[in-house]
């Protein structure tokens, strides 16, 4: 506990120093926060924007600079809502993100966007300022459902807002859906499935309503004036889905996620396939080596300290050997406000819980490469029982979760998280 | 002191009805302290105390006291136990007297464990002194309850001291009355020493403290003694009074009432009711028949997590140095591994005990359905006798099962007479008999209080088995908080009772199996598992639970597989955070016993201690 300094683990041969990183772009802004969210976003500070994209653009312009101005083959403006951003922000947004790193040709650059924001100009100018790929949140087609969700759109204009997104000339789109909603019956929710598959996108996630802790809706639940989450239902209406996506060509590639063939989301298969990220705003998180974090979470605090960042120049090592010095001074500098050591074990075990997300599953040769050690030998308990109880299924390739499994992924991902070893 | 101006008595009194105010009224008035400065007193002579090696509570306190007629008078105020489970101590206590204070709180009246008591006292021919309390309360009816003390018990009107031991009021005709009515005590100085240990407590540092009334006799520092019933000897470390604080003297003559420092490991070597003598002049006779106690319920005492297994052996251990009356033996479920079947002296004793592990050991218990022992008479004609429901034998075997029955007494306003009739025959009870305290219309303003039509004393007679589960919780709901009840060992019986065995999965879940009556079976069964279907939690795959009685199936329903468990949302890179939910997810099953395959949470293990009889 006293050598601090002697206790840093050195990383698992990750993904490899010369893999790019992606970067996550964190817009705390919304027009009304939705009753069931927990993420770290606020209604009614826009006062605080031009200060907001001025410290942003300086933790981003630091990590660049620190980092000796690495690679990113994706960023992800995700929030919040990014669409709510003036346009000329969000610009100032993106030229600094091109300054500190080396966006890679190709990048995939994606944004948020609720359907009331999505008007020609706005779609426009965030095509002006780089983006390539556009999350709408269209969440549900019932209106009524909407309504119960706090959202600020019809499923009129969320039809509408995946025309014009295309009509201005979004050819990589996705759509959000939730289902397991208070009062949702099952032809509501075949209903907007089908409807979204005829506005044609390329991607759809679809999550099931978690009740988040110290969210209004966990109030309702607890006061008794929603019902709780039927998991059986939800069952029902994911295993339509599954059907549903299928049969219209879709890939169920993640667990909540499908996508027309090479249109997977390769930000997200970052986090699944647990390699580097950074995160930036408040309340994002990062991944880098041996180490994970994120800053601090109130917006106001977050601008005094990230405003005051003073960038500095990396000299001549790689951003792996370079990371480990950023993170302290941006945690001197009060801007990370927590993190946590990654052990080895812990890397394995997240490794595993990430990566049985994905319908790929986790490869032998994968880890082995990473871990220098083989994955059978390495869970053999967990994968017997998990294959007995017919939630995992093995074969030369690797390990990947069956069709049951996939409803009952807790289970299995439980087991490999009970394996690890704190740093 | 000569032995004509001593009086030995205790006060027999419902909890709150003003026992130790009174007693603290009879320190202060007799000059032993005042009764504030007595607690800042014992507090401020801890460490003295420590040193002496007695830091126990004092269980009898020496008052000395000048009567109006000019003598100075030695009283030994005896305390005594306030619940039934420990009647037998409470019989040791009131053999240690020759009188006795009957409180009755003038708002309450007579309640049922009074009764007991003064019928105990009774049969030892002990002197009663009635004494209505409380009168300054607002509340207080002192005539209706002299009337009920006068038509309880036959004592004439001027018997009865009406006071306050709140405000003083009446202490000192107490005081006179104690000198007056209660008989010095009898005793040979000459015969061969007989001591009756009416308590007994475990000092770490003088070993067990005897509280001793010596009848014949005298006993003095450095004898050795002996246990005529125990039959273990020990040497007297110190002999002395408690005043309240502890004052040491050469010796102990007959009549007189004090303690024994004996340097012995456990009070079961020293048990309360023997009687004391000494090793080298011994007597002949004990004073009373000694009758070592017995439990009369039983429970499984698991720790709810298996590495504490040596702790609750070590914890038991050392209450068991100050509990002679509890039993422990180690056992083993299959559904939670090892543990120790405890025997206590009744519910009380129960809670207490399990209260005091949890609480001044910091164990986390899981706790079987208390049961009590039945006696089995099998096909081959062997007799055994059985504590624990997943040790009765199979049915097959069994010629005859005898149950222990109790002989229970309820006091009641008269109003809720249907309420306990209804209770007592939903659980096999038989009305004995019921009599009136106190006239219906007898003068009364009180509106709608307690003695609205009447105090009414009820006795039936019923299965002991009956009263140990959340009886004395529906009498009090039933009558508003106003009944009281006590209750005697009876005659076991023969009756038609059957095994009924909760299957998981196929699998026996033997801590939750219970000994009932046949015509109870079906619906406690269909109780049981409706129960258990709400608190396991849904599993990989199907679960049935069954209750059975031997092969036959009483009852049956299903747990529906799982068939969700998953977080929706992977992504916003929080991923620590999903972690540690999943770990809470796998660490909260860790904490499940395992039946089989199937992982059951400790809240189900206590399942039959809620089941719901308006559901039969």
């Amino acid at each position: 506990m006293g050598a601090r300094d002697l206790n840093i683990t050195a990383p698992a041969p990750g993904p490899g120093p010369a893999t790019a990183l992606g970067l996550y772009v964190h817009v705390p802004f919304c027009a009304t926060k939705c009753p069931y969210c927990d993420f770290n976003t606020y209604a009614r500070i826009e006062d605080l924007i031009p200060d907001y994209v001025g410290a942003l653009g300086n933790e981003i312009a630091t990590w660049g600079a620190a980092l000796g101005r690495p690679s990113l083959a994706t960023v992800f403006y995700g929030g919040g809502t990014p669409s709510y951003l003036p346009p000329d922000q969000f610009m100032r947004l993106a030229h600094c993100v091109e300054a500190a790193f080396r966006v890679m040709p190709g990048a995939e650059i994606t944004v948020e966007a609720n359907p009331d924001d999505c008007s020609p100009a706005k779609l426009a100018s965030l095509l002006d300022a780089g983006a390539n790929r556009i999350s709408i949140g269209v969440q549900s087609l019932d209106d009524t459902l909407l309504r119960r969700l706090g959202r600020r759109h019809d499923s009129k204009q969320a039809l509408g807002a995946v025309r014009e997104a295309r009509a201005a000339g979004f050819d990589n789109l996705s759509v959000d859906l939730m289902f397991g909603l208070p009062h949702q019956s099952q032809a509501t929710w075949e209903s907007t499935v089908h409807q979204v598959l005829e506005s044609a996108p390329d991607h759809v996630s679809m999550y099931a309503l978690t009740i988040e802790p110290a969210t209004p809706f966990a109030a309702l639940v607890q006061a008794q004036e929603l019902p709780e989450p039927d998991p059986d239902r939800a069952a029902d209406m994911y295993e339509f889905a599954c059907e549903a996506m299928e049969s219209a060509g879709f890939r169920h590639y993640e667990i909540s996620n499908w996508a027309k063939p090479g249109r997977a989301s390769r930000h997200n298969l970052i986090y699944w396939r647990n390699s580097y990220y950074l995160g930036v705003g408040p309340g994002a998180h990062s991944f880098l080596p041996g180490v994970r974090f994120a800053d601090l979470k109130s917006p106001r605090e977050y601008v005094r300290r990230a405003g005051s960042l003073t960038p500095e120049l990396a000299n001549g090592v790689s951003w792996v050997e370079a990371a480990p010095d950023v993170v302290r001074a941006l945690e001197a500098a009060g801007v990370i406000g927590s993190s946590e050591r990654i052990s080895r074990s812990l890397e394995m075990a997240e490794t595993m819980m990430m990566g049985l997300r994905l319908d790929q599953g986790v490869g032998n040769a994968q880890f082995q490469a990473r871990f220098g050690q083989n994955l059978a030998e390495t869970y053999p308990s967990e994968i017997a029982d998990l294959t007995r109880l017919g939630l995992l299924e093995q074969d030369a390739e690797g390990l990947r979760l069956t069709t049951r499994g996939r409803l009952l992924g807790n289970e299995v991902f439980g087991r490999f998280v009970m394996t690890a070893q704190p740093a | 002191m000569d032995s004509i101006r001593i009086r030995n008595f205790c006060i027999i009194a419902h909890i709150d009805h003003g026992k130790s105010t009174l007693a603290d009224r009879l320190l202060e008035v007799t000059g032993a302290v005042p009764a504030r400065q007595m607690t800042e007193q014992v507090l401020d002579s801890m460490d003295l105390e420590r040193e002496r090696g007695i830091t126990i509570k004092a269980q009898a306190v020496r008052l000395p006291y000048t009567a109006v007629d000019g003598q100075q008078y030695e009283f030994n105020l005896i305390d005594t136990p306030g619940h039934v489970d420990f009647s037998y101590e409470v019989s040791r206590s009131l053999a240690a007297c020759e009188g006795a204070l009957l409180v009755v709180d003038a708002t309450q009246g007579v309640q049922a464990q009074t009764l007991a008591n003064v019928y105990m006292a009774l049969e030892h021919d002990l002197i009663l002194i009635p004494i209505v309390n409380k009168i300054d309360m607002i509340a207080a009816e002192p005539k209706r309850v002299a009337d009920e003390l006068t038509s309880a018990f036959g004592f004439r009107d001027d018997e009865v001291i009406f006071g306050s031991a709140k405000t003083g009021q009446g202490v000192e005709q107490i005081l006179e009355a104690i000198v007056k009515r209660i008989p010095p005590p009898r005793g040979n100085p000459a015969s061969p020493l007989r001591a009756l240990i009416f308590d007994s407590k475990y000092d770490s540092y003088k070993g067990v403290i005897a509280y001793v009334r010596v009848v014949d006799g005298q006993v003095k520092t450095n004898d050795r003694i002996r246990m005529m019933s125990g039959g273990a000897d020990a040497e007297v470390l110190e002999v002395g009074y408690f005043s309240p604080k502890p004052v040491s003297l050469p010796g102990l003559g007959s009549g007189s009432v004090g303690y024994l420092a004996t340097g012995m490991k456990s009070v079961r070597e020293c048990r309360v009711g023997d009687t004391i003598t000494l090793h080298k002049d011994p007597a002949k006779e004990s004073l009373r028949p000694y009758r070592p106690l017995k439990p009369m319920v039983y429970t499984g005492l698991y720790p709810a997590e298996g590495d504490d297994y040596a702790s609750l052996r070590d914890a038991l251990g050392k209450l068991q140095l100050n509990d002679a009356a509890l039993t422990y033996e180690p056992e083993t479920s299959a559904a939670l591994g090892f543990g120790f079947r405890c025997g206590f002296l009744g519910l009380l004793h129960l809670d207490i005990v399990q209260e005091r592990l949890e609480r001044e050991y910091g164990l986390n218990l899981i706790t079987t359905a208390p049961s009590v022992r039945y006696r089995v008479t099998l096909t081959n004609g062997k007799d055994v006798e059985v504590d624990n429901p997943a040790k009765m034998p199979d049915p097959g075997e069994i010629a005859r099962i005898f149950e222990p029955w109790v002989d229970l007494t309820v006091i009641t306003p008269g109003k809720f007479i249907g309420a306990v009739m209804e209770l007592v025959t939903s659980r096999r009870g038989e009305f004995v008999k019921m009599e009136y305290l106190q006239a219906a219309t007898s003068g009364s303003t009180t509106s709608g209080g307690v003695a609205e039509g009447g105090r009414v004393l009820l006795e039936y007679r019923l299965p002991m088995s009956e009263i140990l589960v959340d009886f004395h919780d529906q009498l009090k709901s039933g009558t508003q908080g106003y009944a009281s009840m006590d209750y005697q060992l009876a005659e076991p019986r023969e009756a038609a009772l059957v095994k009924l065995e909760i299957l998981v999965n196929g699998d026996p879940l033997d801590a939750l199996s219970l000994i009932c009556h046949r015509d109870d079976a079906y619906w406690q069964g269909r109780e049981l598992v409706s129960k258990l279907k709400d608190l396991i939690p849904r599993q990989m795959f199907e679960v049935p639970l069954q209750a059975t009685i031997g092969s036959r199936i009483v009852a049956r329903e299903t747990i529906r597989a799982m068939r969700k468990n998953v977080l929706a949302k992977c992504y916003g890179g929080d991923v620590s955070r999903k972690r540690k939910l999943l770990e809470k997810q796998a660490e909260g099953k860790k904490r499940m016993k395992k039946v089989g395959s199937v992982d059951v949470p400790q809240e189900a293990f206590m399942a039959v201690l809620k089941l719901d009889r308006g559901n039969r």
